[in-house]
């Protein structure tokens, strides 16, 4: 066996297995490339998927023929003037995209630099290098890439159908497009059909809406938040808007969609409280910072980063969420009120009751008299003639009555809403127990065998570096020789069923990973949840009309109101436009 | 096989030999009960693997032999069965299954053949000794409450049976702990015993062997090796693994020294516990004990509730001092407590205190303070 320098083909081909794992990562390379270049509209056009023809155009500073020449060739780039690796400005560096795209494709580049008259087109087949030929285009350039992967059949046979390759690739440019509001964007499939058509839009949020939905935009809050030259800017969602998957979490560093499991888990725990398990909130946002304060070289498609001081970071993200959605306080999503309104259906006949009468005043006043409660019987008079205050005074108005013994319904300024009187109270006993808890500190069990707990020695030294925060916490440990912490009091609350060496270990991998103890809140919190589930009003309780007015008013005082632990809307509310409409007045 | 039986004497026999049987099984023959008819008596066996109980029930059998039925199944079928019956069970040569006839109805139960049977039972068990029906229901009751459940502990999770001296006397123990709490009992050792391993029996067993106690008045004979244990009485026999495991050498987290000494009436003590702790929601009822000269005040406070108190009057001529605990703590160390008073010997907030029964030395109980 004898070692050799492998060819250049043979050597692009095993980047661009790395590089381009499928058509959407050619997309995104080349809308990448586009953005780099400094274009004010990008269009893509996708044939079967993009599997068959991906072409990309547009409107940037092209290149010359020289350029064009150089840009196929592996490692050669203009996007490293100064060779330095600390300091990326630009979306791609490595200079290895097109080398690779035309490893395993049919690849032709068309471009003429602004400024210029002449246009020059350049062919790579499977790694070949064709002649470069003029051409006639306007300034900018296009990328045509046909037939991907013909050249490694092995990765055609992991292709999904072209109907999943494509709807990936219009993912990756919309993420794109939201970091990148002022260019449009288009995508079209080969029969011509728009998959995507985004104007330029003057801010963020329009932008976010338009590839979101305004239903996202209407239902989040706004984040704007700095930190040691970090800023932090985007949308969150409200936690009644939240998903079964976390799909749409959409992150950005520096202008770059990224999953990156420090941010994911950031955003997690921001929400922790407020979301069940299996829910996950939508957001994008954005984090931009010093170029050297983030290394983006450490994943081959550029999916992920690393931060210099990673703890400040997360600081950011949780801070920034939590303040914003504490401040939102028992704001629910109107998704919410919207999902309702498509459940009231008009009755399937109107003709039956347009030939009745219209009913006459008597008839009225009977039917009212009939729904009216019972003069005082059923409840004590609410304290001596207390006036009615006026329902505009309160976001969630005035208790009208009680349905089914388990809604309140309440009268707003321009509407009504519909609390779940179970799901709210139980909010309210949890907000205050987690208030309690912070105020009184947490109650520990001190233990007759302390526990001792065996960790790697890193791991160990992280634990018990935290030791007085764990403690604040109930988690009384100290460090056990090398490699080892011991516990001499767990926290009061957990019973004594607390699986003390896997709590620890739990800890240990979230302060790495994320440096926050959530496991132990975590756990805490769904204790408090627990408790507060058996401890507050029950669906099927009957209450007086002082009883639900001093829910309703707890509500509006208390933060995260408006969902459940459960991340289930506390109420619902439906304004008056949106009953009118029902009612066909609009 | 087949025999005829009272319908008392099998419901009896099954209701203590089907408690074994887990209700979901991957092996099929764990589902079923073996069967063996000889000598004029039928035979019931059930296992899981780590417990095994057999018992001798008599029955006029007409045809020797084995085989192996649902468990479950077949407790039902005897239970719905009328007061008084007679039942007859009859396996065939084909053992495939066996048919069991009371008055009018009849059951074809599926059987599997009685030589797959797992046995539990081989091994020496070379330490054998007597103990009464009571003094085993003393030693087991005093501590069970402590056994731990939590499983990363697994040596925990059962009462730890040896011989040790105490006071110069020789003595058997059990023990049991949950980490959080301790209890020792002790009696002077039975012959035969002195020379035992320390054994831990897990908390399954001594749930099965309490129910065959409560049914068995005299001698049980205990035989074990550093693996099993088996517990003999009239008829019946429980054998089971040990947890292979260390306990935790508890001698040294019992205090010697607390010298602060309060001494309380048991039930007094236990109802003001039970009433001051309604004030607290939470999981954790915390409640302090506030000490000085002659006086207890009990006091729960509750951010949701509010607070209550309540004094008592003891004896107590130590230094001023407060200590909070688990009230449940408490109140399963006092039922446990059969005299009239009750002592804690306490050192500071921070550490364990020893708790007895006034007048009865044999047990100790051990709780480690709650903090806040
Ligand atoms: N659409 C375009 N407009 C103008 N120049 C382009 C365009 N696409 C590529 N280039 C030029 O070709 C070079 C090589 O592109 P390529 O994508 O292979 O590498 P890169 O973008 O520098 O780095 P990376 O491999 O990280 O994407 C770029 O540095 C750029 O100078
Ligand atoms: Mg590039």
């Amino acid at each position: 066996m004898s070692i050799r320098l492998l060819p250049p083909t043979l050597v692009n081909r095993i980047a661009a297995g790395e590089v381009i794992e499928r058509p959407a990562a050619a997309v995104k390379e080349l809308v990448e490339n586009a953005l780099d270049a400094g274009a004010s509209r990008i269009d893509v056009v996708l044939e079967n998927g993009g599997q068959t023809r991906i072409a990309v155009v547009d409107d940037g500073c092209g290149m010359s023929s020289e350029e064009l020449l150089l840009a196929v060739e592996r490692h050669c780039t203009s996007k490293l003037p100064d060779d330095d690796l600390l300091r990326i400005r630009h979306l791609g560096f490595r200079g290895e995209a097109l080398p690779s795209i035309g490893a395993v494709s049919r690849l032709e580049i068309t471009s003429r630099p602004r400024g210029s008259e002449a246009a020059w087109r350049l062919r790579v087949e499977g790694g070949e290098k064709g002649a470069l030929a003029p051409a006639a285009h306007p300034p900018g350039t296009r990328v045509e890439v046909r037939d991907l992967f013909y050249a490694t059949p092995a990765r055609l046979k992991f292709l999904k159908t072209p109907r999943t390759e494509r709807d990936a690739a219009v993912d990756a440019v919309q993420r794109l497009a939201m970091a990148w509001p002022q260019i449009a964007f288009s995508v079209t499939a080969d029969e011509g059909r728009a998959l995507l058509k985004l104007a330029p839009a003057s801010d963020r949020r329009t932008r976010l809406a338009a590839i979101l939905g305004r239903d996202f935009a209407d239902n989040a809050v706004e984040i704007a938040a700095e930190r040691e030259g970090a800023r932090l800017s985007g949308l969150a969602g409200l936690p009644t808007l939240a998903r079964a998957t976390a799909k749409d979490q959409y992150l950005f560093v520096n202008g770059r969609p990224v999953r990156d499991k420090l941010l994911l888990g950031a955003v997690r725990g921001a929400y922790q409280d407020l979301l069940a398990g299996d829910r996950h909130a939508m957001v994008a946002l954005f984090l931009e910072l010093p170029a050297e304060e983030v290394d983006v070289n450490v994943h081959p498609a550029k999916a992920e980063v690393r931060f210099r001081d990673s703890q400040m970071v997360r600081g950011l993200i949780v801070g920034a969420l939590r303040h914003a959605l504490a401040a939102a306080g028992h704001r629910a999503s109107t998704t919410v009120a919207a999902t309702a309104l498509h459940a009231f259906r008009a009755p399937p006949s109107m003709g039956m009751l347009a030939l009745q009468p219209r009913p006459s005043a008597r008839e009225l006043a009977e039917a009212q008299a009939l729904y009216a409660p019972p003069p005082a019987a059923a409840e004590p008079a609410p304290a001596a003639a207390e006036e009615p205050e006026p329902a505009e005074l309160y976001p969630l108005g005035l208790a009208r009555a009680q349905l089914h013994d388990t809604y309140i319904l309440a009268e707003t300024r321009n509407g009504f809403v519909l609390v779940d009187q179970h799901a709210a109270h139980e909010r309210l006993v949890y907000e205050r127990m987690k208030a309690a808890l912070a105020a009184n500190g947490v109650a520990r069990q001190a233990l007759l065998l302390p526990e001792v707990v065996e960790l790697d020695e890193k791991a160990a030294a992280l634990v018990a570096g935290r030791a007085e925060e764990l403690a604040q916490l109930g988690l009384v440990l100290e460090p056990f020789g090398p490699g080892a912490v011991v516990v001499r009091e767990v926290p009061a609350l957990l019973g004594d069923k607390v699986e003390v060496a896997a709590l620890v270990r739990d800890l240990a991998d979230e302060l790495a990973e994320l440096g926050e103890a959530f496991a132990l809140k975590e756990r805490l919190e769904e204790v408090c949840g627990t408790l507060a589930c058996h401890g507050s009003v029950r669906a099927g309780r009957k209450l007086s009309v002082p009883e639900m007015n001093a829910l309703l008013r707890q509500m509006e005082a208390t933060p995260h109101s408006g969902q459940c632990n459960h991340g289930r809307p506390t109420y619902v509310e439906l304004r008056r436009e949106d009953i009118e409409r029902l009612f066909g007045r609009r | 096989m087949k025999l005829t039986i009272e319908r008392a004497a099998l419901l009896r026999a099954l209701g203590h030999v089907q408690s074994v049987v887990e209700r979901r099984n991957t092996i099929p023959i764990l589902s079923n009960v073996m069967l063996k008819a000889e000598k004029g008596k039928l035979s019931l066996a059930a296992t899981d693997m780590d417990i095994e109980i057999v018992e001798r029930v008599p029955a006029q059998v007409s045809r020797d032999g084995a085989t192996t039925a649902p468990a479950h199944t077949l407790y039902d079928i005897v239970r719905k069965l009328r007061e008084g019956a007679q039942i007859e069970l009859d396996a065939g040569s084909d053992r495939g299954s066996m048919t069991l006839r009371s008055g009018r109805s009849t059951f074809t139960l599926q059987c599997l053949p009685p030589e797959d049977y797992p046995h539990l039972a081989g091994g020496e068990l070379p330490h054998t000794f007597q103990l009464t029906a009571s003094e085993l229901k003393q030693l087991i009751d005093r501590t069970r409450f402590a056994i731990s459940t939590e499983e990363t502990r697994y040596y925990l999770n059962g009462i730890y049976f040896h011989a040790t001296r105490s006071n110069e006397m020789p003595v058997l123990r059990a023990v049991a702990t949950d980490g959080h709490r301790l209890a020792r009992v002790e009696m002077m050792c039975p012959e035969g015993a002195a020379g035992m391993p320390g054994v831990i029996v897990p908390r399954k067993t001594v749930g099965e062997l309490r129910k065959l106690i409560d049914e068995n008045e005299g001698e049980i004979g205990l035989a074990l090796s550093e693996t099993k244990i088996r517990f003999a009485f009239g008829e019946a026999t429980l054998t089971s693994k040990l947890i292979d495991g260390t306990f935790p050498d508890y001698d040294r987290v019992i205090p010697t020294g607390n010298d602060k000494i309060l001494e309380v009436d048991c039930k007094t003590f236990a109802e003001a516990v039970d009433r001051v702790a309604t004030i607290s929601t939470e999981k954790s009822r915390a409640v302090k004990l506030s000490l000085d000269k002659n006086t207890l005040v009990l006091s729960a406070t509750s951010p949701e509730n509010g607070t209550a108190t309540e004094e008592l009057e003891v004896r107590y001529n130590a230094a001023p001092m407060e200590i909070g605990f688990n009230s449940r703590y408490l109140l399963d160390i006092a039922e446990q407590i059969e005299g009239e008073g009750v002592q804690f010997a306490m050192s500071d907030a921070a550490s364990p205190t020893v708790v007895r029964d006034t007048a009865d030395p044999s047990a100790l109980y051990v709780l480690m303070p709650m903090r806040v």
